[in-house]
């Protein structure tokens, strides 16, 4: 077994799909974390180690700065898990904000402002689902088109270019903080629920007479999920606290994520994604599931569209649609390891995906880097992580 | 020159399936004209036929993938009708097309359950797709019908499709075929792209299939593929039969000669050179 064949079999397996991406955020953390200042204080130019990307303070902005670019991906792989693309999930965002500063504006409740939102994100996505699925144009041109249309129509809504959101409702979905200790018993809880329900199944499958996972799997899985939940609820009650962003994040997340495994809809997600024709055969309504995909991908932007008005107090052309939020999202997505053929990965992955195109951007700034610089190696990320999903697939398929 | 008399033979079981005068035009083309078939439980019927004889038309018929323009569908003797993939399944009647339709992204006991998922008890007012699956009774299924076939190879229920032998993946095909309540089980060149170790295996499995009382119709180009598992031959030419032989009674050169020339041309000539 050559290397390449371990790491392929590694990522078949349930939680070793994580290892690749949690590997590349580790090197880009210990490269701007630790790597970095010591070379600095090397060459003379710090005068002390001073790991200000590892600071509670920055690891608290990484996480914000992240959230609206995980909440696209996590829509985006819904419909890279069918095989399609969604080129138009930030254009429907920066919609979806512009509306919802305009009727915040107009004196609507922001509570009742958000589902209307919500509301125009899922149809915005539904109408290029039906063209996908019921006219058969390539996901590809229609989103495009959605692209360009629904920038134009964010510049329609917003003649300015830029509106200040002041609305307590919206604003305090990013400024509202779980204090210390309730985020603490979040976290323990959450990862109680996590190792119940994994032991629980390890016995029934026992009950059952059916293959265990092995105990090392069993616990390191469980083990390393509570510590990574732990570490990253400390390290932001060390700074501020849990805000109630990412918790929102978090549970939405979970949401898709256990709809897209552990239910007949999700399965047939991967299903289609896998063999649509297969899919077909088996009675599974194709056309109403890919339809059914783009309207996730509507609801999950016109969230990251609320996210970003709440974080930054105000909704911009340039935050959403004009800027490079699209491609950091479809970025994250690739990157977290969910497949561009289709039929595989996970929306958790996108959020890791999320946090290593927000790292490296954070990173670089904070060393000085120029836009350009960002461009670049951005690139080169993104295009590491499809070779290493073609890669992949070659082994996996046959075709 | 067709040959009832030679179609439903003396020795010839109590048919399960069987479809009489059975037409199918696309458009100018007379794909079958008037062809009858049937099948027996616990019984391996060979379909063959040279390219373009009718094979494939006459088993997307049975599968009610194309709807028959006349003819009629006796199960069990009672006059039943197939006009869609659906009325087929509910028949029983199931279908492993060449290409298999199994999704390599998923593992083995996903694809067993695929589009017919059990679920949890107790969350019934979930509209159905979006109650939790049950899947550790979906391994228990899938590891049921796999010892049924005794597809001894496969460790796991939980590896990928992606990663299995074509062997592994005809057996995983015909156990979603068979797993679903079904009486007739139609093969379409099972062993097509496979090796001489991955055929034996599948030929395992045709013949687990005839022991557990359901009836194969298994279509093929290869002989000594029939020759090993089938019971009797339909040989079908220019969407016509020409005869259906007991395999223990004919020889492989007769049924090539059958397949090629027609059956007029057989006493002539005899066991004729090819093979």
């Amino acid at each position: 077994m050559t290397i390449l064949d371990r790491f392929r079999a590694l990522r078949e397996t349930q939680f070793g799909a994580f290892v690749p991406v949690l590997l590349a955020l580790a090197a880009i953390w210990g490269y701007f974390g630790l790597v970095l200042p010591a070379y600095d204080v090397m060459t003379g130019e710090a005068d002390s180690f001073r790991a200000i990307f590892l600071s509670p303070r920055n690891i608290y902005n990484l996480f914000m700065q992240s959230a609206v670019i995980a909440t696209l991906a996590v829509g985006i792989t819904i419909v890279l898990l069918l095989g399609e693309i969604d080129l138009s999930a930030a254009a429907t965002a920066g919609v979806c904000a512009a509306l919802l500063g305009v009727l915040v504006l107009a004196g609507v409740p922001g509570w009742l402002a958000c589902i209307i939102v919500m509301g125009v994100g899922v149809v915005m996505g539904a109408a290029q689902g039906v063209l996908v699925a019921y006219v058969g144009i390539p996901s590809f041109v229609v989103t495009l088109a959605g692209l360009l249309g629904y920038q134009g129509l964010m510049q329609k809504i917003l003649p300015t270019g830029n509106l200040n959101v002041g609305d307590p409702f919206v604003r305090g979905i990013a400024r509202v903080l779980i204090p210390d200790m309730w985020g603490l018993a979040l976290a323990v809880v959450v990862v109680a629920a996590f190792a119940f329900a994994n032991l629980r199944k390890q016995s029934q499958r026992k009950a059952k007479g059916l293959e265990l996972d092995s105990p090392l799997a069993l616990w390191g899985q469980v083990i390393a999920f509570g510590i990574i939940v732990v570490a990253v609820v400390l390290t932001l009650n060390a700074y501020r606290s849990l805000p109630l962003l990412l918790v929102l994040l978090v549970a939405l997340t979970a949401l898709l994520g256990w709809i897209s495994v552990s239910t007949p809809y999700g399965r047939s997600l991967f299903a289609v994604g896998g063999n649509a024709e297969s899919a077909r055969r088996l009675g599974m309504k194709v056309q109403r599931i890919r339809v059914s995909a783009f309207a996730i991908v509507g609801l999950m932007a016109a969230i990251g569209g609320i996210f970003g008005a709440s974080r930054f107090g105000s909704v911009s052309y340039t935050a959403f649609a004009g800027g490079s939020l699209l491609l950091e999202a479809i970025g994250a997505a690739v990157i977290g390891g969910t497949s561009l053929f289709g039929g595989r990965g996970s929306v958790w992955n996108a959020i890791l995906g999320a946090l290593v195109i927000g790292s490296l951007g954070n990173g670089l700034d904070l060393t000085g880097a120029s836009a350009a610089d960002k461009l670049m190696v951005s690139g080169a990320i993104l295009l590491l992580a499809v070779a290493i999903d073609a890669v992949s697939r070659n082994n996996a398929g046959g075709r | 020159m067709t040959s009832e008399n030679k179609l439903v033979g003396q020795a010839a079981p109590p048919a399960h399936l069987a479809v009489r005068g059975i037409q199918k035009r696309f458009g100018g083309v007379h794909a079958l004209r008037g062809v009858d078939f049937e099948v027996a439980r616990g019984e391996v019927m060979a379909l063959v036929g040279d390219n373009g004889a009718g094979k494939s038309t006459l088993m997307k018929v049975l599968a009610g993938a194309h709807a028959a323009d006349d003819g009629a569908f006796l199960l069990d003797g009672q006059p039943v009708t197939v006009a869609t993939p659906n009325d087929a399944s509910a028949l029983g009647i199931q279908i492993v097309y060449q290409d298999l339709a199994l999704c390599e992204n998923l593992d083995v006991s996903a694809n067993l359950s695929l589009g017919d998922e059990p679920t949890k008890p107790g969350w019934g007012f979930l509209p159905r797709l979006l109650r939790p699956l049950d899947d550790l009774e979906m391994e228990v299924k899938a590891r049921e019908a796999i010892d049924k076939l005794q597809v001894r190879t496969l460790q796991s229920v939980r590896a990928k499709v992606g990663g299995l032998s074509g062997g592994q993946r005809q057996a995983i095909a015909i156990a979603r075929a068979v797993g679903t309540e079904s009486t007739v089980v139609m093969l379409d060149e099972p062993t097509a792209a496979l090796g001489v170790a991955q055929t034996r295996q599948v030929l395992e499995v045709v013949k687990r299939l005839r022991e557990t009382q359901h009836a194969v119709v298994y279509i093929s180009h290869n002989m000594r593929d029939i020759f090993e598992v089938a019971d009797r031959i339909t040989v079908l030419r220019h969407g016509t039969n020409v005869a259906t032989y007991t395999t223990s009674e004919t020889t492989p050169d007769e049924i090539v000669v059958a397949m090629t020339r027609g059956l007029d041309t057989v006493s002539d000539e005899g066991a004729g050179d090819a093979a």
